[in-house]
């Protein structure tokens, strides 16, 4: 058994130092100088020797290898950087803003996760009828929703138009707030994203969850329990829905991966201040530390969300422990 | 990875499957209809300056004009034609590599199915994002490498899953007769394993069409597709920029677009699901954790 | 089933009721947009020249400051005069100035700052400093200049521009990049930041010129467009550093409250050639395709109006150096008769001419991806340029990718590998005394932003009296000469400026001041010019 985990482990690893070297290298492919984000138009005004020192002092001009080695001991220190555009720690950056995307993932995680599981068994309880046929289609629709197109909808309607909700960031910015009005405030900016969010990736847990529970609903165990005379509510919640979560379950741990990653493009249409948006910011600003650090960063958590579900997968379903393949 | 097998009971046993089925085809086909006669069926030549810029709609122009004075009726006639090329050329392209690299991941095994599963993996973990615009920088944002890209990062879920079919047909009593019998690989491949592979193929091509669509809208939309090329997406990345949703301009310019994207993937899902449940009931899903993980990536 | 929609029709109720329970601020607090994070406000930190220099000089001041009519004017200098023609500059300082933490503002300060920008370098202002051979202190409010050789307009290159560091703060700081220190001189103060969210600003009320008129500022960070424009409308901002879009104009105009203000803009979209091009080298070819450019519709199409249709010379009719007589009227009749006469013919019928050599007529046109408008106007080149027989194809790339081909490394000497590109400058180019000579000049040392590769020996000639001369009207003169050789030659060829959109909630504030071609953000908005 453990010879299987090390072997797993080595993959594991196998596959980091992979990403990390490809996530070295592809900034580096992008032609075009971080020089213009950092210096503008004036840049054209300095000399070939002001020029040079600028480069030095940001360290492109290092030969490749020494970058990479730097880079991958930085790495394994835990060292991020520098971001060249804005100047500051790139641990300061992503700590402020994975909190918002933690936010905002966290709790549409929660949100669609509980809709999906409500709506599995609903729709798995009435098999075949009139809400099992809705609940499906409309599942189905929405995911093939563009989610920003959603989130537009949403901003138009509810925001511009209807007035209910603010339609930018993450909190109404430079006015000191406290206790339950601060709450009330994170709360109403982060209603429209959470709901273009939970309408996306709730079908998703749904239709996990309505297959979960038709393959337990047809269990022996369960004929067996009507046949006893156990009430349907009670055969539904106690018996079928505990057995059915276990997919669930995966899922949800899978998910937990892409949280860090944020929803770029719905953090983009919000302009909430998260993680996934930073990322894109970067890329398009050549700020070569904060890429990497991003995408190291969401490289670490989807291996060790994997790897979690591999360690956990043959403690909770002893069916996986047997045939590995 | 992780490997959780649910038996699925016909799950969608009762439910009008084959209707729903048909009814995705039936939209698919008119869709086809009209990008092909694009050039008759619209009013106006989607590239022309027809009438002053930001016109609500009018009998002229039923949709209204857009940010420079083209008629965006016109424009998502010709839009069809746009995105469903690059669906149907990058889903057949991912599907083709992917089948390729599960049936050889699953025939061979070993060192060869250890490597290329690392590798789907690895495809599965890269940012796709600024993937995107490396290439559109070297080779610029057009029309074919928007494909090229949609293909090498949606190649690795079918992978998966023909990889996971071929495992449990390779185990099979006459393969391994076949096999016994001092027959060559590729006549076992073709002639045994390929006819069992296909029919997934084909629904993992489906369901490929359906997200390949979504994708192209996103990257336009984020400005990454190429804006020259009237896809559905890129209506959208102006409508946008244009401040659509200030102007009160959404309802006939937004929505439209958004709309047909939807109703595109919609189709092919349904068409899809019909294909699945039709073609092995039986049929065993092995949801690999990555298999799931890539539901997730599209947000 | 019932229930269902009970718990939604509430729940629905609820969040109406939210409707009305946002934060409102208190009087005195003005919230202004801005489009992107500035670093830390300080002058080696702030990031872009609009709206950046501008936020930062409201913390930080320079020896002169702009008016209205972007002419320096005294602000921390009580005067600059200049001896030896121009040669050396003696600048005195009001007396009495502080920093805000109160320490005295002094001479020092002013050699501190300059030769700390010569030894750490600063893309803006190391190179406004680099004909300063020795600074003098006199006194404690009198500071001498001595420059390797005449400058004219010292005082607006560097004096107006150049923020002073306070010396008891920066002296032995290292990593200025990295420094985020923010007292200052200006009448206000940094006193929160929080990117990615916002920045607050508060009056300094002892600054020298008197109280500011508003006693907070508060800048949020909103990176998207149209939600910042959203934001206006709905009341949660009050200003907007972005220019409003064209497109906005109408709506806003019927906004009761809402002002908008439109002046002429200095920034510009130019078509941009690569004179190193085989066939674009031709003047004939460029004069045609300029010929071909309806820039009257363009401006209709693209701008809804709110542009000047592009001069020939590059300045701009507001500008106080533009040529009149200088004017181009583009004929598309003119465009045929030009090619034809210059022997492009279409020889083959394949609806694209050939030169007499045999070469198509077939060019790229770069186009920035981020800039739908750009995008449009590159669209419309293209078809216009289909109907007289070239053909051109347009390929759009995101900045950096434009940049590393048309101006590698900003760096005109490293050459260049386009065919053709829409691009532009930004509104600060227009003003400077130089700017034809940057953009033109056949060294890439002196013609600094000359990307396309441009040389004519008559045009560096004047470009050099032109710097030599400290006389004004000679100056003018040589200025004049200068935009009928480009008008002439179209290295460029111009096609508008975008005119200066600016919304603002007039019922919050209503003492904006307008500075030509850039806009409303200025020191002058919030308190008035010394005497």
């Amino acid at each position: 058994m453990w010879r299987f985990f090390v072997a797993r482990g080595g993959q594991y690893v196998l596959v980091l130092l992979a990403s990390a070297t490809l996530n070295f290298a592809l900034p580096r492919m992008m032609p075009g100088s971080p020089l213009l984000f950092l210096a503008g138009e004036e840049v054209g005004r300095l000399d070939e020797g002001h020029r040079r020192e600028l480069v030095r002092r940001l360290g492109l001009d290092r030969p490749l290898w020494e970058q990479y080695v730097r880079y991958l001991i930085d790495l394994a220190r835990g060292e991020l950087g520098t971001s060249f555009q804005r100047g500051r720690p790139i641990a300061d950056l992503l700590r402020e803003r994975i909190s918002w995307t933690l936010l905002l993932m966290g709790t549409g995680l929660l949100g669609a996760t509980a809709a999906g599981v409500v709506g599995g068994t609903w729709a798995a309880w009435r098999r075949g009828g009139s809400t099992d046929v809705g609940l499906l289609f409309t599942a189905m629709a929405l995911e093939s929703m563009p989610s920003f197109w959603l989130g537009m909808i949403l901003i138009a309607v509810f925001g511009a138009h209807l007035r209910w909700f603010p339609i930018f960031g993450a909190r109404t910015p430079g006015v000191p707030l406290e206790g339950t009005a601060l709450l009330v405030d994170v709360a109403r900016h982060l209603a429209l994203p959470l709901v273009t969010l939970i309408l996306v990736t709730a079908p998703g847990t749904f239709l996990v969850m309505r297959y979960a529970m038709l393959q337990v609903l047809g269990e022996p165990y369960i004929a067996t329990a009507r046949a006893k005379g156990v009430g349907e509510r009670s055969v539904l919640f106690r018996h079928a829905m505990r057995n059915a979560l276990l997919p669930v379950c995966t899922v949800f741990m899978l998910n937990l991966g892409f949280v860090a990653s944020g929803a770029t493009v719905i953090e983009t249409v919000f302009s909430y201040p998260g993680v996934g948006r930073l990322m894109y910011e970067a890329v398009l600003n050549r700020d070569y530390p904060v890429i990497q650090a991003a995408f190291f960063v969401v490289t670490l958590s989807v291996m060790a969300a994997n790897a979690l579900a591999d360690l956990l997968y043959p403690l909770i379903d002893p069916r996986v422990r047997d045939g590995r393949r | 990875m992780a490997v959780a097998e649910l038996r699925l009971p016909r799950p969608f046993l009762r439910l009008p499957v084959r209707p729903a089925g048909i009814a995705g085809a039936g939209v698919l086909a008119a869709l086809a209809c009209v990008a092909i006669a694009a050039p008759w069926i619209s009013p106006y030549d989607p590239a022309s300056v027809v009438a002053p810029p930001f016109e609500p709609p009018s009998p002229a122009h039923p949709l209204g004009t857009n940010d420079i004075g083209q008629d965006i009726l016109s424009e998502l006639i010709y839009g069809s034609r746009i995105s469903l090329t690059i669906g149907f050329l990058a889903a057949a392209t991912a599907v083709s590599l992917g089948t390729l690299v599960g049936v050889v991941a699953g025939y061979y095994g070993g060192a060869v199915d250890a490597l290329l599963m690392r590798l789907v993996d690895l495809i599965l973990v890269i940012p796709f994002l600024p993937l995107m615009i490396v290439l559109a920088a070297y080779l610029g944002p057009r029309f074919w490498n928007t494909i090229l890209v949609i293909a090498a990062l949606t190649w690795a879920r079918p992978a998966r899953v023909i990889r996971a079919q071929v495992l449990s047909l390779g185990t099979l009593d006459y393969v391994d007769a076949a096999r016994a019998l001092g027959a060559s690989t590729p006549r076992i491949l073709t002639r045994h394993i390929l006819p069992g592979v296909l029919p997934l193929s084909l629904a993992q091509f489906i369901t490929a069409a359906s997200h390949a669509i979504l994708v192209e809208a996103s990257l336009s939309f984020l400005g990454l597709g190429d804006p020259t090329a009237k896809s559905w997406g890129s209506i959208l990345y102006y409508a946008q920029a244009r401040s659509a949703f200030l102007s009160g301009a959404w309802p006939w310019w937004v929505l439209p677009p958004g709309l047909l994207v939807t109703v595109t993937a919609l189709s092919f899902a349904l068409v899809g699901l019909a294909l699945e449940e039709r073609l092995n009931p039986r049929l065993r899903y092995r949801h690999s954790g990555a298999a799931l993980q890539t539901e997730l990536i599209r947000n | 089933m019932k229930r269902v929609i009970l718990t939604t029709l509430i729940a629905l109720a609820l969040a109406k009721g939210w409707a009305g329970a946002g934060p409102s601020p208190t009087a005195g607090f003005l919230r202004i947009a801005i489009p992107r994070e500035e670093g830390s406000l300080n002058p080696y930190t702030y990031q872009s020249g609009y709206p950046g220099w501008l936020l930062m000089t409201l913390v930080y001041d320079t020896l002169y400051y702009p008016d209205l009519d972007n002419v320096p004017q005294p602000w921390l200098a009580r005067d600059a005069r200049p001896s030896q023609g121009g040669r050396v500059w003696t600048v005195t300082l009001r007396p009495g100035l502080r920093w805000h933490d109160g320490r005295p503002l002094t001479a020092e300060d002013v050699k501190f700052t300059f030769e700390y920008v010569k030894k750490f370098t600063h893309a803006r202002w190391t190179p406004q400093a680099a004909d300063i051979e020795r600074i003098e202190v006199q006194d404690s409010l009198t500071v001498v200049f001595r420059l390797t050789k005449p400058v004219a307009w010292f005082r607006q290159l560097p004096l107006a521009d150049l923020p002073l560091l306070p010396k008891h703060i920066w002296e032995g700081v290292t990593e200025p990049g990295r420094f985020h220190n923010t007292v200052g001189s200006g009448p206000y103060r940094l006193v929160e930041a929080q990117p990615p969210q916002f920045y607050r600003l508060v009056a300094n009320d002892a600054y020298f010129a008197g109280r500011p008129r508003v006693r907070e500022l508060v800048l949020p960070i909103v990176a998207d467009a149209s939600v910042s424009f959203n934001a206006m409308q709905a009341g949660e901002v009050d200003a907007n550093t972005r220019y409003l879009l064209p497109e906005l104009m109408a709506q806003f105009q019927r906004i009761p409250g809402l002002r908008v203000v439109r002046g002429p803009g200095f920034a510009s979209t130019i078509l941009q050639f690569n004179l190193e091009h085989p066939l674009l080298r031709d003047v004939r070819l460029r004069r045609a395709i300029a010929h071909a450019i309806n820039t009257q519709l363009m401006v209709r199409l693209l701008m809804l109006g709110f542009a000047e249709v592009g001069a020939p010379g590059y300045l701009h009719p507001a500008s106080p150096l533009y040529n009149p007589a200088v004017r181009f009227v583009p004929s598309k009749a003119r465009a045929v008769a030009l090619l034809n006469e210059a022997g492009y013919e279409d020889r083959n019928r394949d609806g694209i001419r050939e030169a007499s050599d045999g070469s198509p007529l077939r060019f790229s046109l770069l186009a920035r991806s981020g800039d739908p408008i750009r995008i449009r106007t590159a669209d419309l080149i293209r078809t216009w340029l289909k109907d007289i027989g070239i053909e051109v194809q347009v390929r759009v790339m995101d900045d950096p990718s434009i940049i590393s081909l048309v101006w590698p490394d900003f760096d005109v000497c490293k050459g260049r590998r386009f065919d053709m590109v829409i691009f532009g400058w930004s509104a600060p180019v227009m003003t400077r005394p130089n700017a034809l000579t940057q953009m033109f000049h056949s060294d890439c040392r002196i013609g600094t932003i000359n990307i396309g590769g441009y040389r004519n020996p008559e045009f560096d000639r004047l470009a050099e009296l032109h710097a030599a001369t400290t006389d004004a009207r000679r100056q003018r003169e040589l200025v004049f000469r200068m935009q009928e050789i480009v008008a002439r030659d179209m290295p460029i060829h111009t096609l508008f400026y975008p005119d200066v959109l600016l919304a603002y909630w007039q019922t919050k504030y209503d003492g904006w001041a307008f500075q030509k071609g850039q806009g409303i953000l200025n020191k002058l908005s919030f308190v008035s010019a010394p005497r």
